[in-house]
């Protein structure tokens, strides 16, 4: 952060309070995870462009170390901690320094160093119920803080993936469009790499015998074979099952249909969807209804959730659904929302969660977590709020 | 003895700095080492308003980049790794014709489905479910690599700092694949390795690069033309 004022200091330090006033009258405990972080557990989990962002070291011993750059990561880490077998439910929240790497550019460069302050929700059976705690609470949080002017945008990765599970193409092919969502111009390419309209990265053209794809064993030794005449030693971590698997997968390929054009032009009529929840719900049920496609389960959740935000008592009238919302988060699986302000375009959202059912098991966890989460940030916060008073 | 007004780098070791003397020599200008013959201070005999330092190729793409030189002798992939705004902060003036090296990605031969960058994020897929982890790429060049994959779309990999040979990662499974120099190619198959087919990141050679943020006297720039005139009135090397 900048150099701050005593004033600015007391300002956020005031603003905290009163939010973590809010939240643990809720039922939230204030934790504080360490500031540094084993750097590779880190960078394992978090998504491209915090990896890029994140500031790494190495201490004298050789450890590699990195400064937070977000606090879901350590909050996840110390629930572990406490909770090594039996993943009990739990809600924390925090409040604290983060440190991202931010290019100099002149007036858009964002500080370096920004606070954060955030709820964890773990392991909590009623997913929606969940989902509900957090977004109300946030919003609470923020409304209390003085903010009234704002932006909500929501998304659902659920619904995208059910959306590509209900297409009718090859499981592989399901799973590569699942992995790339979080890189658009990747996902576009393997879309029209699919669809032949992009020819697939060649393959070896020396050819061995065709692999059944069905007789991983008998490709293996194939494969294995072929290494051996040929004088190439297997080397490093990837196995020949592994080596063998994908050579199968690329056979299929270039033998099997393609993707149709219609196929790919409803999952980027789906990927375009924006707009008022209900109204975008409509576009839902009539693209899947044109396709003939079945997404029944997603759809009622995403349903059931909005009406569930509505008992509780949460307006959704300046709330956008945005298919596509929730792509630069690696962590996140279903749920996502953010909240803007009216300057959000420069500054950067106020606040942002969502549903992450996997990263605990990445860091260790016994059994696939739940988990939803928001991190609010209090100096943009801070910013609009006095704004707006002035 | 005339006043010093511009300071001209040239590596301070092996083939290159061989070169580099050879090739002012023809120039015209010899530059020798003062004083100790370990030292790092040198002349040029001709011109007494030059200073030559003599500096290892990397220190001399950090001084580029403070100004604390004026002129130097250094690849071209140094100073693209050491200088994120290199277009900013430098202005290449000429490739030299030696130091040749391409800063390649290469992956184990036995990786017979690996062809080209756009396998590698299927693979980082792959290997994720296998393995729980990403593919670790072992690497000198943590910034040419990390804006050559963010252009190319592969993001599945965590750099792992190299210290001394990189090419040896993948053998001993501190890596699965790297980003070094290769000049013949000969060390990537002693150790198993292949370039990708479009895995050429850049083709470097030495270059005389000058520093824009050095102090640019009226002085420094004469001296700075004349070397200019003279670099550039031989010939280009191939």
């Amino acid at each position: 952060m900048k150099a701050e004022t005593a004033q600015k200091f007391e300002a956020l330090e005031t603003l905290a309070t009163e939010l973590r006033e809010t939240f643990t009258k809720a039922g939230f405990e204030p934790v504080a995870p360490a500031i540094l972080q084993p750097a590779d557990i880190l960078l394992d989990c978090s998504g491209e462009a915090l990896r890029a962002r994140t500031y790494v070291f190495s201490d004298l011993d050789g450890n590699e170390l990195c400064l937070r750059p977000d606090l879901t990561v350590p909050t996840a880490r110390l629930y572990l901690e406490r909770n090594p077998t039996v993943h009990e439910e739990a809600r924390y929240c925090y409040n604290g320094p983060t440190f991202r790497y931010s290019p100099a550019d002149g007036k858009n460069t964002r500080p370096r160093e920004f606070r954060q302050m955030g709820l964890e929700l773990y392991a909590m059976n009623d997913r929606l119920a969940a989902e509900a705690e957090i977004f109300k609470l946030t919003i609470d949080g923020i409304e209390k803080a003085g903010l009234t002017d704002y932006k909500i945008r929501i998304g659902d990765l659920g619904l995208f993936t059910a959306f590509i599970d209900a297409i009718d193409m090859p499981p592989r092919w399901r799973t590569r469009l699942k992995h790339h969502f979080w890189r658009p111009d990747m996902f576009h390419k393997l879309l029209r790499e699919l669809s032949g309209e992009d020819e697939a990265s060649t393959l070896p053209k020396n050819g061995w015998p065709k692999l059944d794809p069905k007789d991983l064993l008998g490709g293996m030794l194939i494969i294995s074979t072929y290494m051996r005449d040929h004088k190439i030693p297997l080397i490093g971590t990837r196995s020949l099952e592994e080596i063998t698997k994908r050579l199968m997968d690329r056979q299929l390929d270039t033998a099997e249909e393609r993707l149709s054009k219609e196929k790919v032009q409803l999952i980027e009529d789906y990927l375009a969807i924006q707009g008022p929840p209900r109204a975008a719900m409509a576009r839902i049920i009539d693209l899947t209804d044109k396709a003939d496609i079945n997404i029944a389960k997603a759809f009622k959740r995403f349903e059931k959730r909005l009406d569930l935000f509505k008992d509780r008592g949460i307006e959704m009238k300046n709330t956008e659904f945005s298919a596509e919302f929730g792509r630069s988060f690696e962590y996140y699986t279903g749920f996502v929302f953010q909240i803007e302000a009216p300057n959000s375009q420069e500054i950067g959202p106020v606040a942002g969660g969502g549903r992450y059912d996997g990263l605990l098991k990445k860091l260790g966890a016994m059994e696939k977590v739940r988990a939803v989460g928001c991190a609010i940030h209090t100096e943009r916060l801070l910013t609009v709020v006095e704004g707006e008073m002035e | 003895m005339s006043e010093k007004t511009l300071i001209l780098a040239v590596p301070s070791k092996g083939r290159l700095m061989d070169k580099t003397l050879e090739m002012f020599a023809k120039l015209g200008m010899t530059i020798k080492k003062t004083g100790h013959e370990r030292g790092y201070h040198g002349k040029v005999v001709e011109h007494e308003e030059i200073d030559v330092a003599f500096l290892s190729a990397s220190e001399i793409a950090h001084d580029l980049r403070s100004g604390r030189i004026h002129l130097g002798v250094t690849g071209e992939d140094l100073v693209r790794e050491t200088i994120a705004d290199h277009h900013k902060r430098v202005t290449f003036i000429k490739p030299l014709g030696f130091g040749h090296a391409d800063v390649i990605v290469a992956v184990p031969i036995s990786w017979l489905d690996v062809a080209t960058v756009a396998d590698l994020e299927d693979v980082a897929a792959q290997f994720q479910k296998y393995h729980g982890r990403r593919l670790r790429l072992a690497t000198k060049y943590v910034n040419l690599t990390g804006r050559f994959f963010a252009r190319n779309g592969f993001f599945g990999y965590r750099i792992v700092g190299s210290l001394g040979a990189t090419e040896g990662a993948p053998a001993n499974s501190s890596a699965e694949l790297i980003v070094d120099i290769t000049s013949t190619g000969e060390t990537l198959v002693a150790n198993h390795l292949k370039i990708l087919k479009d895995g050429v990141i850049l083709k470097s050679q030495a270059n005389l690069v000058a520093s824009r943020s050095a102090n640019w006297t009226s002085a420094a720039i004469d001296t700075r033309n004349k070397i200019e005139q003279r670099i550039l009135a031989v010939k280009a090397p191939e």
